[in-house]
């Protein structure tokens, strides 16, 4: 025993003695990092823009289209554009997939931005883009852009991604909202393409012919959030209604418009032809509603298109634009998301010349980027017009339902709005007071823009569209 | 030489074991220190500046409290909380002793039925919630479908908000019940079997049985259930992923309880101050709740009542 300790002790020593401290030193000096540890980590949030190195050779790219993913050719054209880049450039970009609903409903972008760890390049819809804007992350994609090709670009797509004449996203897609039906249930209730209704009436009253058995006869987004604003906006823009007043300054919320548009969904769900629920992700789910035979009428965007050639490929659909009421004027909500770069990473100015060099030169690689994209990848209106010529002349709006979309529902469209959360919360909490709980669509509407005007007195930030 | 006597001297045997526990408890105080209790002072200090999510920091002082208390939205899921609470809580004590007092009788298969029950809480969340979101819903559902077969029409659970929260806290009960009834039955394994026999030779009906002996007996273990369902009802650990994914607070925000309308506040509009603002006064509402209930029970001790 007693030699076994003394081994022990000699090997300490002499670990000591090869380490060139004493295990009082080494236990202090132990102490003394993990107090800097806990302290540094106490006061870590206030420094962390300073922390990040001045440059990188490698700048990091989220978004949603993972590989296995729902579409393969989604995460390939990703991966494709990538690999054009990193072969051509020597500051590297590397792509990262964060889940669907993690990116959109989740915190991942909100609190990688809150610890100084945003992507150097990352994609946002226009609902998103307040938000990031107003924090100050976003670059200016001007200085890199040519006069021709921002005159490539559509402008009620562009309006709503650019402050004081300066472009900070790049679409990708434009994608119009629309309805679809599903001819099957159309054929049993006697029905054909010649009897898609054109006003909400003539909606509701089909619905009713539609709703039978486990069918509901049309379908509508139900869950709160901002999703279901989008889809709604449309409705009320047809009757002149609006969110927030052109000086952006008072809201435009209590109009005849908002109200008519509060009233017609909510007829939908007292007269039982549309859920309450769905089935799948949500309403912008055709596969698991349509499809599925859930609803036999759904307002989805054009998204839906490639949805059902890639996983529904025997259905049988119609596309119609979104009916109107008495007096209405046409309208839809144009989607879709864009290429941002991070003015507080690393290396914004090589991340805004991969916005541009993917999406937006007159390059012809960077055309057929968007061609690839919208025709092939998905099934979207492009956001550029020599894309959109090309798209054309390549037959990718030869089918009715593209042709639907791009002739008829896209011209009518006006950009998705970019609104503060805390206004496209009180829409919702109105669309959700109304459609759901019964409210008066009226009463709603003034509690809704009293809401957003206490908002808008303290708001300082870009302009509200 | 005199230096090692001093040192042999205060290394007395107490001292070592003194030193030995610290040693032992340091590496999860350590751990507490960085995840738990340094991220609350700075939860604390966050209700007092105005946070822009990306670096920006200004203090404001009360102005997130004040705004707290004139905001509808967080006093409309207050509300929600509460009712939560107070149907989330007896329901899980009801359940759970029911439970517990059902497969503590010598059935056929009594691990089976235990494990039964006890399974639901080994899944995830996040899946019991989708399936629940298919069995509640219209028409389709299996739910609907069974009620409909005896007679009831079927609701749509999920999509009224005069159902929603009912169905939330279903689930809810559903998925903890079984923990609960492990807890339960590990009190009343520990209430001696003489008394029942006494009872009983004195004639004591069952019901008087469970007045007299096994609820009196119960007593610290019911403070225990009490207190962590309570806990866990108004900070929503449940909840929140049942509601994240069923229900996203609506419909209406009728299942909007305070810990989502937290969580809107700090993910969806960047408000971390206001959310951290609002978080602080929910865990005072905490604090003030266990201290009541430690006082009624002075301190959990019940053999001194």
């Amino acid at each position: 025993m007693a030699e076994t300790k003394l081994e022990n002790n000699s090997s300490d020593q002499l670990a000591d003695v090869a380490a060139g401290v004493t295990r009082r030193e080494l236990l202090k000096t132990g102490g003394k990092i993990a107090a800097a540890a806990a302290v540094s980590s106490v006061f870590a949030p206030f420094f962390i823009h300073t922390a990040r190195a001045a440059a990188t050779k490698t700048l990091s790219f989220w978004q949603f289209y993972a590989p296995r993913g729902g579409v393969a050719s989604q995460s390939k054209w990703f991966e494709d554009c990538v690999a054009g880049w990193n072969a051509t450039h020597d500051v590297k970009v590397e792509l990262q997939y964060v889940p669907n609903n993690d990116y959109m409903n989740g915190s991942k972008l909100q609190t990688a931005f809150a610890s100084g760890h945003g992507p150097d390049i990352f994609i946002i819809s226009p609902g998103d883009f307040l938000r990031y804007a107003n924090g100050g992350v976003l670059t200016d994609l001007t200085p890199y852009m040519d006069e021709e090709a921002k005159k490539d670009f559509f402008p009620n797509v562009m309006r709503t991604r650019e402050v004081e004449g300066k472009i900070y996203g790049l679409p990708m897609e434009v994608e119009p909202m629309g309805m679809f039906y599903s001819v099957k249930a159309f054929e049993e209730a006697g029905l054909s393409e010649k009897d898609v209704p054109k006003t909400w009436d003539e909606l509701l009253e089909l619905a009713h012919k539609l709703t039978k058995g486990n069918r509901f006869g049309c379908l509508f987004e139900t869950t709160p959030g901002y999703y279901q604003t989008f889809t709604w906006y449309p409705f009320m823009w047809q009757g002149g209604g609006d969110i927030v007043a052109p000086d952006g300054k008072k809201s435009a919320f209590n109009s005849p418009g908002t109200v008519q548009a509060l009233k017609f969904w909510q007829d939908s769900i007292k007269q039982n032809v549309a859920s309450r629920n769905f089935l799948g992700g949500g309403v912008w789910d055709v596969v698991a509603n349509l499809a599925a035979g859930y609803c036999a009428i759904q307002n989805v965007g054009i998204w839906g298109i490639s949805a059902l050639r890639e996983n529904a490929k025997d259905f049988q659909y119609g596309v119609f634009p979104l009916p109107l009421p008495p007096g209405g004027q046409p309208s839809s909500d144009l989607g879709g998301w864009a290429f941002v770069a991070n003015a507080k990473g690393p290396n914004p100015e090589e991340a805004a010349k991969f916005c541009v060099w993917a999406l937006g030169s007159m390059q012809q690689d960077s055309i057929q980027r968007v061609v690839d994209w919208c025709i092939k990848a998905k099934s979207d209106v492009s956001p550029r017009k020599s894309a959109l010529d090309k798209a054309t002349a390549a037959g990718g709006y030869d089918s009715a339902a593209m042709k639907m979309f791009k002739d008829v529902i896209f011209p009518t469209g006006r950009g998705e709005p970019r609104l503060a959360p805390e206004v496209y919360k009180a829409v919702s909490d109105s669309i959700q007071a109304s459609q759901l709980n019964g409210a008066d669509p009226k009463q709603t509407a003034e509690q809704g823009a009293q809401l957003i005007d206490s908002f808008l007195a303290g708001y300082s930030g870009a302009p509200m569209l | 030489m005199p230096v090692q006597k001093k040192h042999g001297l205060f290394w007395t045997r107490s001292r070592k074991e003194a030193l030995a526990a610290w040693l032992f408890i340091l590496p999860d105080t350590i751990g507490l220190l960085i995840f738990v209790a340094i991220p609350m002072v700075l939860a604390l200090s966050l209700g007092f500046f105005s946070v822009d999510g990306f670096g920006g920091y200004k203090f404001i002082g009360l102005a997130n409290y004040y705004r707290m208390f004139r905001d509808p939205l967080f006093l409309g899921s207050l509300w929600v909380t509460i009712v939560y609470v107070l149907c989330l809580v007896p329901g899980l004590y009801v359940s759970g002793l029911g439970l517990a007092l059902l497969v503590r009788q010598r059935i056929p298969l009594i691990g089976v039925w235990r494990s039964l029950f006890f399974m639901p809480y080994v899944v995830s969340l996040v899946v019991i919630a989708l399936v629940w979101k298919v069995l509640l819903i219209d028409k389709i559902g299996f739910v609907n479908r069974v009620l409909e077969m005896i007679g009831i029409p079927g609701q749509a659970w999920l999509g009224d908000p005069r159902f929603a929260l009912a169905a939330v806290l279903v689930i809810t009960i559903w998925f903890l019940m079984g923990y609960y009834m492990v807890i339960f039955l590990s009190g009343l394994q520990e209430i001696p079997r003489e008394y029942y026999e006494a009872a009983q030779i004195d004639g004591a009906k069952s019901w008087t049985m469970f007045t007299r002996i096994t609820l009196p007996l119960l007593r610290p273990t019911s403070f225990f259930v009490l207190l962590v369902s309570t806990v866990s009802a108004v900070s929503g650990s449940q909840a929140f992923d049942i509601i994240y994914v069923m229900t996203n607070g609506g419909p209406a925000n009728s299942t909007s309880l305070a810990v989502f309308y937290i969580y809107e506040q700090a993910f969806k509009f960047n408000n971390y101050g206001y959310a951290a603002a609002m978080a602080s006064f929910l865990v005072v509402i905490l604090l003030v709740l266990t201290l009541i209930m430690f006082a009624a029970t002075r301190g959990g001790r019940f053999h001194l009542t």
